[in-house]
């Protein structure tokens, strides 16, 4: 994944587009006092009239009479509520192509082809999505490293709450069949252990041959024990022996990130299709021992192995599609499933994933759950506190408390309600976004005109730059 | 009771809708019967079955029923059949499957989620187990597995073999004749076109034979390795040994060496040191380490072949690979290599078709005589339902009735489904007969089996009564 060069005008375009989004992102070292009519703390009860304390980006205090400093800048709205920002486990887009087209390839990162200016984060800032986990498609053996973001932000950098979110591992691939996947999914875990068992044999074969040497030349044989690396840790069932005796950096960059998976220290989001391809997705994370940093992506009749799942006691990510709809084979009756009625039954613990960011945002998602049965505390943790911990950012994300980071929406009505917009967004203690000054909801709404959009009813659109807004001067054909 | 009722409300509430977990349980159980067939052409008369934890613990005739063991009557009972060839429960991406090599896994397309209802209707015909596979006319399909069907069991019970096989296939015309048609029962695949083209055909078995031979250099040049390692291995640790000797030697040595050099005022230069280098471990091959287990016969070989140029150019070609344990399927025209198919006891993988069922060959393959004729002229013969259409499974005993109906000896047929089916696919020591140690398959019948006028009263797999009277 290469950044493509990206037109001056792009960066143009951004610049006027943050401008209009982030009127008020001044408070530099993000110390800010909200007052609000209720606080949906997401953490215990509501707080009615309550305060949230931001300071140094950080949450600092939440209660009824929060004090803080008084050179700080106060958000006074006593007509809004305060909620945590929305979470999402899992997301392909925002990127400049989601999939890659090599087959095994966990030595590369969404990092490289995630698109800041890309209009899916700015829709998400507009939605109150604070975190992003974007990972790349599944159309793949073993794919790239994902990566949790921040809607906001000039640089991939700025934008990073967490590297390395965990690699993309799919079981299934549109126009192969599942066989074949497994068998390449398999065959990259047994490369990476040929190539681990390899450098441990060569290693044994140098130093074997080095002391035979000496011996020889009338030299000492080193006796030194020439431990550099560490033993091979995790709980996979299959162990490189005398690994210690490799250094860590002799591993091929291009098998390390497979290693870490192994070894616990890096996550892996694995997509299901079906029920069959997540039994096949237990046994492989078994059978190499990833099993506890193992989340699955749910898609298709994946919740037909609810049992397995909860078995394995891992989390999962639902497909966007809450209704899973199939017909009796006998009686030709239609069969709908509510599928996350199914896996709370079964006590796992699973994220909703939103499929567009204005038809079914998360905020959707939930309030469908609520509309199904679900307790409104859980079918709101399910995209908030669920997701965070999904993402190993449980202590930073999903809840308004102190310590966590400065994250509020202030909403304009109940988080799940229909006519709720987010009003304002603060993200690590800054205003990142007003939604009266957010220009695209103003053309919506009041017809405004957007700087960077070709004028309404002009004729010859594709004549104008579409960032400057200006007219091309066409330049005259040379013959 | 209590699990049946269960089993019948599921029934009843549409299969679609069922998720894991489904089987019943497993019993404690003590069968009676008039006559129980422990073997192919072993039956015991009023004797009794006693079944623990999912295995057969005793055959007599007088056992008495433990406290708390459920008891179940009939006339006779036998093993459950097993369907060697069978497309129950593989995705339909999968037996369309022609990218697959020696070491893909038709357990990794197995679906255990779908087509319940299929499944149900095979374990009330008495079929309890099938050998599923993928890459149906591939040339390679790679590894078969052998499943039970009871739908709701987990992995490790479900799962009888996970590679019992090895399967190719020849003659087949690649990749046009492949079709599914969208039926209630999920799809059937319709065809399969034989080759036309004789270069295809010759091509086919040229692949099959060159793949073997493959197989076989990477077996040699593996057992060549361990011994030029193991060779090495001894010399080196000798060298190693005399070294360790000469050391104090070799310490003077060099003491003295370096002062020469000092003396003479010329650096100082180490001995060279030469061994003989480690033989290079022959490269990893998924493929061929698969082969090479069917090529030492270690794996049964599947080979689908309908006519008699491929049948021959086959056998012709594998006679070198003596440990071969060649089964082939179809067979359509083997009747003309009876004789040496007989003599290498090759068996014949028979699927008793009527016409219209579209496989391949149709007009030559549709004699259901067939079986009868070879097992006539001394050939083995094994029945199976093509491995194409999910639903056909069920109908196993009916095909198998067809081809006693056109000559095949019924002792035969019943050996077919049971016996030979599982010695076949080598897992004759679990399924296949009714002894103590064996896993608890059984067919509970009110007749003798293959009789059209019999039917099956319970059907136990593992231990678990899957079908009943009232089911």
């Amino acid at each position: 994944m290469t950044i493509l060069p990206k037109p001056a005008a792009a960066a143009a375009g951004l610049l006027v587009a943050t401008v209009c989004l982030a009127p008020e992102a001044s408070a530099g070292d993000g110390r800010l006092v909200i007052k609000v009519g209720r606080i949906v703390t997401n953490a215990g009860p509501d707080i009615e009239n309550g305060t949230i304390v931001i300071e140094g980006g950080r949450i600092r205090s939440v209660g009824k009479d929060a004090e803080s400093r008084w050179d700080a800048e106060v958000l006074d709205h006593p007509e809004l509520v305060a909620f945590p920002g929305w979470v999402e486990a899992h997301s392909m887009r925002g990127m400049d192509r989601p999939n890659e087209n090599i087959e095994v390839a966990p030595f590369l990162d969404v990092r490289d082809s995630i698109d800041p200016i890309s209009f899916y984060f700015e829709d998400c800032l507009r939605q109150g999505v604070l975190a992003i986990n974007v990972q790349q498609g599944p159309l793949c053996a073993v794919g790239a490293q994902g990566r949790v973001v921040k809607p906001f932000g000039l640089t991939i950098e700025e934008m990073t709450l967490r590297p390395a979110s965990g690699i993309k591992i799919s079981t299934t691939r549109p126009g192969r069949s599942r066989a074949l996947q497994a068998q390449s999914v398999r065959r990259a875990f047994r490369d990476l252990r040929t190539h681990l068992e390899k450098l441990v044999q060569d290693k044994k074969d140098g130093r074997d041959t080095a002391r035979r040497e000496a011996l020889f030349q009338g030299r000492d044989p080193d006796t030194a024990d020439n431990k550099k690396g560490r033993a091979m840790e995790g709980s996979a069932p299959w162990k490189v022996k005398d690994f210690e005796i490799v250094p860590r950096g002799h591993v091929d960059e291009k098998q390390e990130p497979l290693l870490r998976l192994v070894e616990g220290k890096l996550m892996a989001f694995v997509s299901c299709d079906g029920a069959v391809a997540v039994v096949q997705a237990l046994e492989i994370a078994r059978e190499n021992g990833f099993l506890a940093n193992t989340v699955l992506v749910l898609d298709g009749d994946a919740w037909k192995a609810a049992d397995r799942i909860a078995e394995a006691g891992v989390p999962v990510v639902l497909s966007p599609q809450l209704l899973y709809t199939e017909r009796d084979p006998i009686t030709g009756k239609e069969i709908e499933t509510f599928v996350p009625g199914v896996f709370r039954e079964k006590k796992v613990r699973f994220a909703l994933q939103s499929l567009n960011p204005s038809s079914q945002s998360l905020w959707f998602q939930a309030a469908t759950c609520v509309g199904y049965g679900i307790p409104r505390d859980e079918a709101i943790a399910a995209a908030t506190k669920v997701p965070a911990d999904i993402l190993r950012l449980g202590d930073r994300l999903g809840t308004i408390e102190k310590g966590k980071d400065g994250n509020i929406l202030l909403l304009s009505g109940d988080p799940l309600a229909v006519t709720t917009n987010v009003q304002y967004v603060v993200l690590d203690g800054n205003l990142v976004y007003d939604r009266s000054k957010d220009r695209r909801v103003m053309q919506i709404l009041e017809g405004v005109e957007q700087p960077n959009a070709a004028p309404i009813g002009t004729d010859d659109a594709e004549d104008v730059d579409p960032h400057s807004g200006e007219k091309k001067t066409k330049t005259p054909k040379k013959d | 009771m209590h699990t049946n009722v269960g089993w019948l409300a599921l029934v009843l509430a549409g299969t679609a809708g069922a998720q894991d977990g489904a089987a019943p349980a497993r019993e404690t159980l003590l069968v009676r019967a008039e006559h129980v067939i422990v073997a192919p052409g072993r039956v015991l008369d009023a004797a009794q079955v006693l079944v623990r934890d999912g295995r057969i613990v005793a055959v007599g005739q007088d056992l008495e029923a433990p406290a708390g063991a459920r008891v179940l009557e009939g006339r006779w009972v036998c093993a459950g059949f097993i369907d060697p060839w069978s497309a129950l429960g593989m995705a339909a991406d999968g037996l369309a499957e022609l990218n697959a090599t020696a070491a893909t896994r038709s357990i990794d397309g197995f679906d255990p989620f779908s087509l319940d209802h299929l499944r149900r209707e095979a374990l009330r015909a008495g079929v309890t187990s099938a050998r599923v596979q993928l890459g149906a006319q591939a040339r390679i399909g790679g590894l078969g597995a052998v499943v039970r069907l009871v739908p709701g069991l987990g992995r490790d019970e479900a799962v009888v073999a996970e590679h019992s096989n090895l399967w190719m296939s020849a003659g087949l015309s690649l990749p046009t004749g492949m079709q599914f048609v969208e039926t209630p029962d999920g799809f059937q695949m319709v065809s399969g076109n034989r080759a036309q083209d004789p270069f295809d055909r010759v091509e086919s078995v040229d692949r099959i034979v060159s793949a073997l031979q493959a197989g076989r250099n990477y077996l040699i040049a593996q057992n060549e390795h361990r011994h030029e390692l193991e060779d090495w291995k001894k010399k080196i640790a000798e060298k190693e040994a005399e070294l360790e000797k000469e050391s104090k030697k070799a310490k003077k040595d060099r003491e003295k060496a370096q002062k020469d050099a000092e003396e003479k005022g010329k650096p100082f230069e180490e001995k060279k040191y030469k061994e003989d280098k480690k033989p290079a471990t022959p490269r990893f091959d998924e493929d061929n380490e698969v082969i090479a287990r069917a090529v030492d016969g270690r794996l049964p070989l599947l080979i689908a072949a309908e006519r008699e140029a491929e049948i021959r150019a086959l056998l012709a070609g594998t006679a070198s690979h003596g440990r071969l344990r060649l089964v082939l399927a179809g067979g359509s025209e083997a009747v003309h290599h009876a004789t040496e198919l007989a003599e290498r006891r090759i068996p014949v993988l028979v699927w008793p078709a009527p016409l219209g069922r579209g496989r391949p060959d149709e007009l030559e393959a549709h004699d259901l005589s067939l079986a009868g004729r070879l097992s006539g002229a001394g050939v083995r013969v094994l029945l199976g339902s093509g491995g194409r259409d999910p639903s056909a499974t069920r109908d196993l005993p009916l095909l198998a009735g067809l081809a006693v109906a056109h000559g095949l000896p019924s002792a035969k047929a019943f050996e077919a489904l049971t016996l030979g089916a599982a010695r076949a696919l080598d897992v004759a020591d679990r399924l296949g007969t009714v002894e103590a140690g064996k896993d608890a398959d059984l067919l509970i019948l009110d007749g003798p089996p293959l009789a059209s006028t019999t039917n099956v009263r319970f059907t136990i797999s593992s231990g678990r009564v899957v079908v009943t009277p009232e089911n």
